[in-house]
């Protein structure tokens, strides 16, 4: 027996990318949540290459080995091919009888999931899911699970086009555009680039594990994470009254995040389980949008639940933005409809936490009540408590303290911190004159102060001389690109809020240094030093992601996938605003320093944009 | 005038230069303000040298990156500081942008009306009259990305300044074929030496050597006048 496992683990050593084989489009939703999704035969796609394979993510998921070099060998790159490079064969397929040659045609289905989608005429989700995505498969490794999602895989019934014409559409429909179920090689970058930045900085995020590339830009962009399922899933169910399928996605979404060790102790029985359920999602949305407001992270959030996952993680950057400044007023141009603005975040996110009150209280008595009728339960008043107290633990942990002193000033001196963060905000809520304008994808009401250079600067300041900033400093700092000199007028009030600014950080640093028994220019200094991180100057916007792709597109000759994946960790990690990180260095070939100083060159010009 | 040029190396390398720079400044706090040679990564080194520099009781430090915008407080602030110092990196780069800032005259001027200048590495060279002895040797030197033609730099000094220097057959031969050409001596320094200008006294710190029209000469402790160089 001894030397038969010898044997066998030798030949295990031999296949490195043994895990790739297990993802064939089969998963376990497809067994547990029958109706939640419309499954599709797939074929090889030919013509693709590898132009991205992320090489840390694959060893986290354990497709690759730990000691496997940052390279795309021949064999990975054939493994990759055949396992992700696929189009489904659809509707319009069958009915056109499209000639497929036999040794293309893979052995399972794929889904296609559905959900709500507010932008489809039906609202209770029986059209609308994954237009032109498949879901790949799970995948196992050191207790944790991954599902794996490709996008632009063809054209599925579940795209909006084939709801508005009445009809299927080739895949690759050049007259459909968005409907065609294909995407693009900048989707797939721009996903790539803003969700490894936002993974680096403690965001849950849906991951880019590879991009294909195909000709006339086109591409698979594969993505995934520990659970792909979005609120939209289940509100499906609960649109269409279907107690049971909402029973059996409740349950499935449960025992998920159990069987992935996301969630370890969950109670028995039912009635239990969905009052954690509850309490862990309402705890998830309010740390998430609080979240999202104080990094500036515009995310469409709508009645829906599309757009964010269950575990509050982002998904679809198609409409994911991080800004510069505390642009409240955007809101994205979607034709038909403007989006919400960063600052009705909450407020959807708590009509989310509802819904699924309604859910949980449905799944417990089967009788369906109208959402009206919770709007006041006690998990909402909850939700504000977590935000405004997260809100508040941000900006403490922004302006610089460590861990340990915001835990310590949010227990001991509330009142303090509360008012640093009223004269905060006013000016970081602070708008230009002009008010409301046009901006190319949308309207916007631009701020005209940049906080994170305030609170950059700041402790410098006072630890170099010891005395406040005079009120025209102040401003001179706080300044953004986008105030004009009317927008700038320093009226009594704004004095006296300069002042009280100024006092109430000042405040926080007293307490701070007392509490610790060390002098206040030893905190200011640390402040100084961790705030110069925080708040760097030239932190990554949603409009510099749109150049540096662009940049990148048109690089010639092309990057390869192991140029691009370096270019990315050192992209990924300047941005790591943690002051407690350790940085990943990468040695640069003189290309990749020239591309990276560029791409340096658009985040700075664009660093307080949208 | 008082000047630190430091070669590189570890902290604990520099114990004698530091120690030297704290004597040249009179005062029992002394500010700093750090300038990096370039903003992108210099949060770690400048967290390095602050944590140094709390070892020899210094508190107040203002870090002054020079290749991002900045308003004239934070500019104006930056020279009220008792020492400045120059940090290391790309020279091209650094002298780049310092001219673009019109900071060479600035330095200079905080430095005749007493202020102490330190630097290390490229922070050092820039002290010189040039910064020719970045672009050399072939196999140890900083790239001209930025192709800056005008290599002038502080002039401060009256010598060239050769930082991270090895003993050796290679470096030599470089060091004598460049100073053949000029007119002026070049001390080439290595890691943990430095040298220390107070008024008109020039002192080298640990192991330094002299290369001047093509010959190469060992200088140990020696405190010279620099009038006479």
């Amino acid at each position: 027996m001894k030397s038969l496992k010898k044997n066998k683990s030798k030949v295990l050593e031999k296949d490195p990318y043994r895990h790739f084989s297990s993802i064939d489009g089969r998963h376990p939703f497809q067994k547990k949540v029958p109706n939640g999704f419309v499954k599709y035969p797939a074929r090889k796609r030919h013509g693709g290459k590898v132009a991205f394979f992320n090489f840390e993510f694959a060893k986290e998921m354990g497709l690759i080995p730990q000691e496997h070099p940052h390279e795309l060998t021949g064999a990975l790159t054939e493994i990759i091919l055949a396992t992700f490079s696929i189009q489904i064969i659809n509707e319009w397929d069958l009915e056109n009888k499209t000639s497929i040659r036999e040794e293309d045609k893979l052995p399972y289905e794929y889904m296609a999931t559905r959900y709500l989608q507010m932008q489809h005429p039906n609202k209770q989700g029986k059209t609308s899911g994954d237009g032109r995505s498949i879901w790949n498969g799970m995948v196992k490794h050191q207790g944790r699970l991954w599902d794996i999602s490709s996008c632009g895989t063809g054209a599925t019934c579940l795209s909006p086009a084939t709801i508005k014409y009445k009809k299927y559409f080739q895949s690759g429909d050049p007259t459909i555009s968005y409907g065609c179920g294909y995407s693009e090689i900048d989707e797939g970058l721009a996903t790539l680039f803003m969700s490894e930045v936002f993974h680096r900085n403690h965001m849950k995020t849906e991951r880019v594990l590879a991009l294909i590339e195909f000709p006339k830009g086109l591409s698979i962009n594969i993505r995934a994470h520990e659970n792909l399922l979005r609120p939209s899933h289940i509100f499906r169910f609960l649109k269409q009254d279907n107690y049971q399928g909402l029973k059996k996605i409740v349950d499935y979404y449960i025992d998920r995040q159990v069987a992935g060790g996301i969630w370890k102790d969950v109670p028995v029985q039912d009635y239990r389980r969905y009052d954690y359920f509850l309490t862990q999602f309402n705890q998830t949305f309010a740390n998430l949008t609080a979240k999202m407001e104080s990094e500036y992270i515009f995310c469409w959030l709508d009645w829906d639940g599309d757009n964010i996952l269950m575990d509050g993680g982002i998904i679809d950057y198609g409409s994911v933005r991080q800004f510069g400044l505390f642009h409240e007023e955007y809101r994205y141009d979607d034709i038909d409809r403007y989006s919400t603005s960063i600052k009705e975040q909450k407020d959807k996110a708590k009509y989310t936490v509802q819904t699924f009150i309604q859910i949980v209280d449905y799944l417990k008595t089967k009788k369906k009540k109208n959402i009206k009728m919770f709007k006041n339960d006690r998990l909402l008043k909850k939700f504000n408590e977590i935000f405004a107290e997260e809100k508040l633990k941000n900006l403490l942990s922004k302006i610089g303290f460590s861990h340990k002193y915001v835990l310590f000033l949010l227990k001991n001196y509330l009142p303090q911190a509360e008012e640093f963060q009223r004269q905060f905000t006013y000016f970081e809520r602070a708008k230009a004159l002009r008010g409301m304008k046009k901006v190319p994808d949308g309207i916007n009401w631009d701020a005209i102060f940049c906080m994170r250079d305030i609170l950059r600067v700041f402790p410098q300041l006072i630890l170099s001389r010891s005395k406040l900033l005079k009120n025209s400093e102040f401003i001179d700092i706080l300044k953004s690109n986008y105030a004009k000199k009317e927008d700038l007028v320093l009226t009594a009030y704004r004095k006296r809020k300069i002042s009280a600014f100024q006092k109430a950080y000042i405040k926080l640093v007293e307490i701070v240094a007392k509490f610790d028994k060390i002098s206040q220019d030893k905190v200011l200094l640390e402040l100084s030093m961790r705030s110069g991180i925080i708040n760097k100057f030239d932190r990554v916007t949603g409009d510099s992601i749109t150049n540096v792709v662009d940049k990148l597109k048109n690089l010639k000759p092309k990057l390869s996938a192991e140029e691009l994946s370096d270019i990315l960790v050192e992209f990924r990690e300047y941005q790591n605003l943690d002051p407690d990180r350790k940085r990943v260095k990468i040695t640069k070939t003189e290309r990749q320093k020239k591309i990276f100083n560029g791409m340096l060159k658009i985040v700075r010009e664009y660093r307080e944009g949208l | 005038m008082k000047l630190v040029l430091y070669s590189g190396g570890h902290e604990d390398e520099n114990f004698e230069l530091d120690s030297a720079l704290i004597k040249l400044t009179h005062i029992r706090r002394p500010k700093i303000t750090y300038i990096p040679s370039c903003y992108y990564g210099s949060e770690e080194y400048y967290e390095e040298f602050v944590r140094h520099y709390q070892g020899f009781n210094i508190t107040k430090f203002y870090y002054f990156p020079i290749d991002i915008p900045y308003s004239d407080v934070l500019l104006e602030e930056a020279f009220k500081s008792h020492i400045i110092h120059l940090s290391g990196g790309n020279t091209y780069y650094f002298l780049k942008n310092l001219r673009r800032k019109k900071l060479l005259r600035r330095l200079r001027e905080f430095v005749q009306k007493g202020g102490i200048l330190t630097g290390l590495s490229a922070g050092a060279i820039l002290m010189c009259p040039t910064i020719h002895t970045a672009g050399f040797p072939s196999f140890d030197r900083d790239e001209n990305e930025e192709n800056i033609k005008n290599l002038n730099a502080l002039k401060l000094v009256n010598f060239d300044f050769f930082p991270h220097y090895k003993n050796s057959n290679r470096y030599d031969l470089a060091l004598k074929d460049y100073t053949e050409k000029t007119k002026i001596p070049l001390y080439a320094m290595p890691d943990g030496s430095g040298i220390i200008i107070d008024r008109n006294f020039l002192k080298f710190s640990g192991r330094s050597y002299c290369f001047f029209r093509g010959q190469k000469m060992p200088i140990k402790g020696l405190r010279q006048n620099l009038q006479f160089l």
